[in-house]
């Protein structure tokens, strides 16, 4: 099976493994289309509880009904203006992109070389690796907090980027690593013959073939980066520097929540992500085959 | 077992010990024409922050002082505790600070008395009972913010629906109102009790307060597990617990809960503080407020609540705090903070306005209260760790056995007071 | 992560590293070997990782005030403080079972999901791009949301269990440890599925179709198929799954921070939640938690080194 897609990295989300047709419209398939759309449904339910909560009226909040009596679409607007929304939304893109950016220049010269190289420490460094993976922040914000303080980079936005950053290296070299590992090196060594040195056919050659993989850990540091709270929760203390996880918390007041406007801020932080992931749902089948045979 | 590993790890570690070496001389030691002030949110959206308030305070006070500028950090009620003690921790000291509690600071030390840092007439301003229940082994280092006291507040409408002529005075009268109320379906919750971590150090106090019971004896020791407390606890679970009269889990029910269904008309009663008189007419609840009920008959002195400012010594703007505190502590910018949010005054020149401006009718119950009103043990340096205690643990006393965990906390709060 | 960690036995003898004929002399430029390339990876693990862990291990000798002041060493005496606890018992035992059910319900749950939404049917992508929202959205948004569809007077879920007859009054699911630990463990489960799902679903598509085709052509019956075919190769991508699901799950925290925040009391706190109550009475006692926590995940590894054989791997 590894060797499967060792040699074509690219193909697995699209099996080859088209029924005869005229299967299509069996009551089996019928069945299991129910149970999936059912399914579904479930699954998209609380996101939808989320928006209808988003256009409730405010006196309508603790009413026991399914639906407002009528939605209040400005509560989508009025959000904005109730709350740091605008700064939050800022913080989280600079975060997530920047976090996203830092892995990808550490992790595929690291990734790369420890795929293609036997080297002194080379267990070492995996294993590193590997520990950093099972710790996550929560355990050690105690440590974080005074380390960043002492560094005086509490709320900046730098001090987020790095631990993100560090956080979702590991998933990046173990996921690179092994999607670099299952291109044949042989494909390198005969660019290096034809007169490109190791970088250039790293670029050239490897990157390209390896991109579902870079793919993949882009989205993983992306998405953990855009909804990670306990660090912003920690690291930033002003509101207008917190992202958007910790943002919605100050809807929960000293007095009351503010459900509807705390859910407005939710969907407006939730949807882009769903729609992004819309687009490359394809691509994480790929990147994870790699990863979870390798 | 590998070199070369071993290298680039303490090349690492020493790069990064010496950022921290770095980081270490720009921190903390800010400019001394600049004051670091931090304060808690009072509201709860950014129409009503109080960052609102204290930038146009900053401002103004920039606008008298050209000198000096003032940098605003506000920070929401439920992270400021644990934030302000790793500010503490890691030496990043403020140096004027708007919070709950005090006294934890003056047993480390940190603060100024509250004369270094007030002139005179601020000092003299301030309503007795609060300069008092600033001060630690007599001497005052909490300078009190704002205030409230707390009452009951019931639904008119659904009292009339379940035919109560009067707001109960005793507890007994209590659980027959609730009862009136369950019975005629009038409110889902017929009383609201919340003791969840939110706020269970107030909402026990005023209970226990009813059967003659408080958290110190009168030489300050505390009394958490007294045979009154958990005869408080007993009577609580057997006449509005156990028959359905409130929530089914008051331990895990927070006060925002119960002040939003109150103010969504869901429930016939509840102790609340001023803030909630808003919140009731927002929602169009038509409520009365009365004295709070007690065993035997309504409190003589109810629980008051102060919230308090402090100075820092450690970055030593002695002079720099006592212009912006005096300055802060004005009628003008005091008048405008408590009518924002609805609060008390505890200086003597805004309470006389706002008693005799006719604006604020509807805080007169709680003016009345004002001159009598019990607080915790705010001047013991370790009523924080203790009321963190009863917090997170002390709505559990409404369960099976309140002598246990009544007991346990006496426990800790003796461990507390010992370490202190 | 877990790099060549479950691996095939197919894929040890030529994983990446272990590639015999590769020129292994060949440096990187000017000859500086691995450093240029794996250096910047390791200042930022050692800068943001290794550090803190210090920072934190120190934390926990030290006898600091309440107000955050501190007053020297304290020995061992705040783990002494932790042990003696009344909850510390009752939150490590909940912290197992939680992890374990968590991690047991979603492995099971995913397996089944894979299979479906291995099949064709009309609309496949749609319906595997809704069972990706809840990996998408933030958890702590999913568990806020939870949160308010279980609350007592308006939660949309006591409605709805309310007009199907399963309740005869509105309850407060999340306030008593009874309730509120399954609910809990839906919504964490639910969170997991996504990821999980897909980890398998990949793994499904690397089983080469004519493995069936064999398989059906001797006649067997498709529940041989799966546990004959199927499950034994889709063991590396499952191990995958339940090694990422004990870390992600054991170290939880926004679920159970947003829905019940451990209480009342620590009744619904595992030890990461745990640790951040203790933070409000006593950091260093926190940080003693902390540090027991990451005890346990310290042999949680351990475990799995030993299990994946990551000794054998290499001997680099």
């Amino acid at each position: 099976m590894t060797t499967a897609t060792a040699t074509k990295p690219e193909a697995p989300s699209r099996p080859r493994r088209l029924p005869p047709p005229k299967r299509k419209f069996r009551p089996r398939t019928l069945v299991i289309a129910a149970c999936a759309w059912l399914l579904a449904a479930v699954f998209l339910a609380p996101y939808l509880e989320m928006i209808v909560t988003a256009l409730r009226p405010s006196d309508e909040l603790r009413d026991r009904t399914y639906l407002p009596s009528d939605f209040e679409w400005m509560n989508f607007i009025d959000v904005w203006k109730e709350s740091a929304l605008a700064d939050n939304l800022r913080v989280t893109l600079l975060v997530a992109g920047g976090a996203t950016l830092l892995v990808l220049l550490v992790s595929l010269p690291a990734a790369y070389y420890t795929a293609r190289m036997k080297y002194r420490g080379r267990k070492a460094f995996l294993l590193l690796v590997l520990v950093t993976q099972m710790f996550q922040p929560t355990a050690l914000l105690v440590g974080l907090y005074r380390q960043f303080h002492q560094l005086d980079m509490l709320n900046s936005v730098w001090t987020l980027i790095l631990t993100n950053a560090a956080f979702n290296l590991a998933f990046a070299v173990w996921i690179l690593t092994a999607y670099i590992g299952s291109i044949p090196v042989q494909l390198e060594e005969a660019a290096m013959v034809d007169g490109l040195n190791r970088f250039g056919a790293m670029t050239r050659v490897t990157l390209p073939l390896a991109l579902p993989g870079v793919v993949t850990a882009v989205i993983f540091t992306f998405i953990t980066s855009w909804n990670e709270f306990v660090m912003g929760l920690t690291l930033m203390t002003e509101a207008d520097k917190q992202p958007l996880t910790v943002g919605i918390n100050n809807f929960i007041g000293n007095y009351t929540v503010q459900w509807n406007y705390l859910f407005a801020a939710s969907v407006v932080a939730i949807v882009p992500v769903i729609i992004l992931f819309a687009f490359i749902e394809r691509h994480v089948v790929s990147g994870l085959t790699a990863g979870s045979v390798k | 077992m590998n070199r070369r590993v071993a290298v680039t790890g303490a090349t690492a570690l020493a790069m990064a010990l010496g950022l921290t070496a770095c980081g270490g001389d720009s921190g903390g030691g800010s400019d001394e024409n600049t004051l670091k002030l931090v304060a808690a949110d009072y509201g709860d959206k950014a129409s009503n922050a109080s960052k609102k308030y204290w930038n146009a305070v900053a401002k103004d006070f920039e606008k008298q002082n050209k000198d000096l500028k003032v940098e605003v950090d506000v920070i929401n009620w439920n992270e400021i505790d644990s934030k302000v003690k790793t500010m503490i921790q890691s030496g990043n000291v403020p140096d004027i600070l708007q919070t709950g509690g005090y006294a934890d600071k003056v047993a480390d030390d940190l603060l100024y008395k509250a004369d270094e840092v007030l002139s005179p007439k601020t000092r003299k301003n301030f309503i007795q009972t609060f300069a008092k229940a600033g001060e630690v082994d007599g001497d005052q280092y909490g300078i009190p913010f704002v205030s409230s006291t707390r009452n009951l507040f019931y639904n008119k409408e659904i009292f009339e629906k379940a035919g109560i002529k009067e707001p109960p005075k005793t507890w007994d009268e209590v659980a027959d109102a609730a009862k009136k109320i369950k019975s005629s379906g009038a409110a889902d919750t017929p009383y609201a009790l919340p003791l969840g971590p939110e706020e269970a150090q107030g909402e026990t106090m005023m209970w226990e307060l009813g059967n003659g019971g408080t958290y110190t004896d009168a030489s300050g020791k505390y009394t958490l597990d007294a045979k009154a407390n958990v005869e408080t606890f007993t009577w609580l679970r057997k006449n509005l617990v156990e028959p359905g009269l409130t929530y089914s889990n008051p331990a895990s029910t927070d006060r925002k809960t119960a002040f939003a269904d109150f103010a969504a008309g869901k429930a016939g009663m509840l102790n609340g503080h001023p803030t909630l008189i808003d919140m009731a007419k927002d929602g169009k609840v038509d409520y009365g407020v009365a004295p709070i009920p007690g065993k035997n008959g309504p409190l003589k002195s109810t629980l008051g609540v102060a919230d308090w400012m402090m100075a820092f010594k450690d970055n030593g703007k002695q002079e720099q705090i006592k212009k912006f505190l005096d300055f802060a502590f004005s009628k003008k910018n005091m008048l405008k903070f408590d009518e924002m949010y609805n609060l008390m005054p505890v200086t003597k020149d805004t309470l006389a306005e706002m008693e005799s401006s006719g604006k604020h009718k509807d805080l007169e119950p709680f003016f009345e209260a004002l001159p009598n009103a019990k607080f915790y043990p705010l001047g013991d340096p370790a009523w924080d760790v203790v009321s963190a205690e009863i917090k997170k643990s002390g709505g559990n006393a409404i369960k099976e056995n309140p002598a246990k965990v009544l007991g346990e906390l006496q426990k800790k709060a003796e461990d507390a007071a010992a370490n202190k | 992560m877990p790099d060549q960690a479950p691996v095939s036995p197919a894929s040890r003898s030529r994983g990446p590293g272990g590639r015999r004929g590769a020129p292994g002399r060949r440096r990187g430029p000017a000859g500086l070997g691995p450093l240029p390339w794996i250096a910047p990876a390791v200042l930022l693990i050692f800068a943001v990782v290794i550090w803190p862990i210090v920072e934190l291990i120190r934390t926990s000798f030290l006898n600091i005030s309440i107000a955050g002041v501190v007053r020297g060493s304290a020995g061992f005496d705040k783990y002494s403080k932790l042990f003696d606890d009344s909850s510390f018992a009752g939150v490590l035992i909940w912290t197992v079972v939680w992890t374990l059910v968590v991690v047991s319900a979603t492995m099971l749950i995913s397996l089944a999901l894979a299979q479906l939404f291995n099949q064709r049917f009309p609309g496949r992508r749609i319906a595997r791009w809704a069972l990706i929202a809840p990996w998408a959205a933030s958890v702590l948004m999913t568990a806020v949301g939870f949160k308010w569809m279980l609350n007592q007077t308006a939660g949309v879920l006591n409605t709805l269990m309310l007009d199907l007859g399963l309740i005869d009054h509105s309850k407060d699911w999340l306030g008593t440890p009874g309730t509120a630990w399954p609910w809990m463990m839906v919504v964490a489960v639910f969170v997991s599925l996504p990821f999980t799902t897909y980890t398998l679903l990949a793994g499904l598509q690397t089983i080469p179709e004519d493995v069936y085709e064999a398989a059906r052509i001797d006649g067997a019956g498709s529940w041989q198929t799966y546990t004959g075919i199927t499950l034994p190769m889709l063991r590396p991508a499952f191990l995958v799954g339940v090694v990422i699901n004990l870390i992600n799950v054991f170290n939880s925290f926004p679920i159970i921070w947003a829905m019940t925040r451990g209480g009342p009391g620590s009744d619904t706190a595992t030890t990461t939640v745990f640790m951040f109550q203790l933070k409000e009475t006593d950091i260093a006692e926190s940080a003693a938690m902390s540090v027991v926590n990451f005890g346990m995940v310290v042999v949680l590894v351990l475990v799995f080194l030993k299990v994946s054989g990551w000794n054998k791997e290499e001997d680099a």
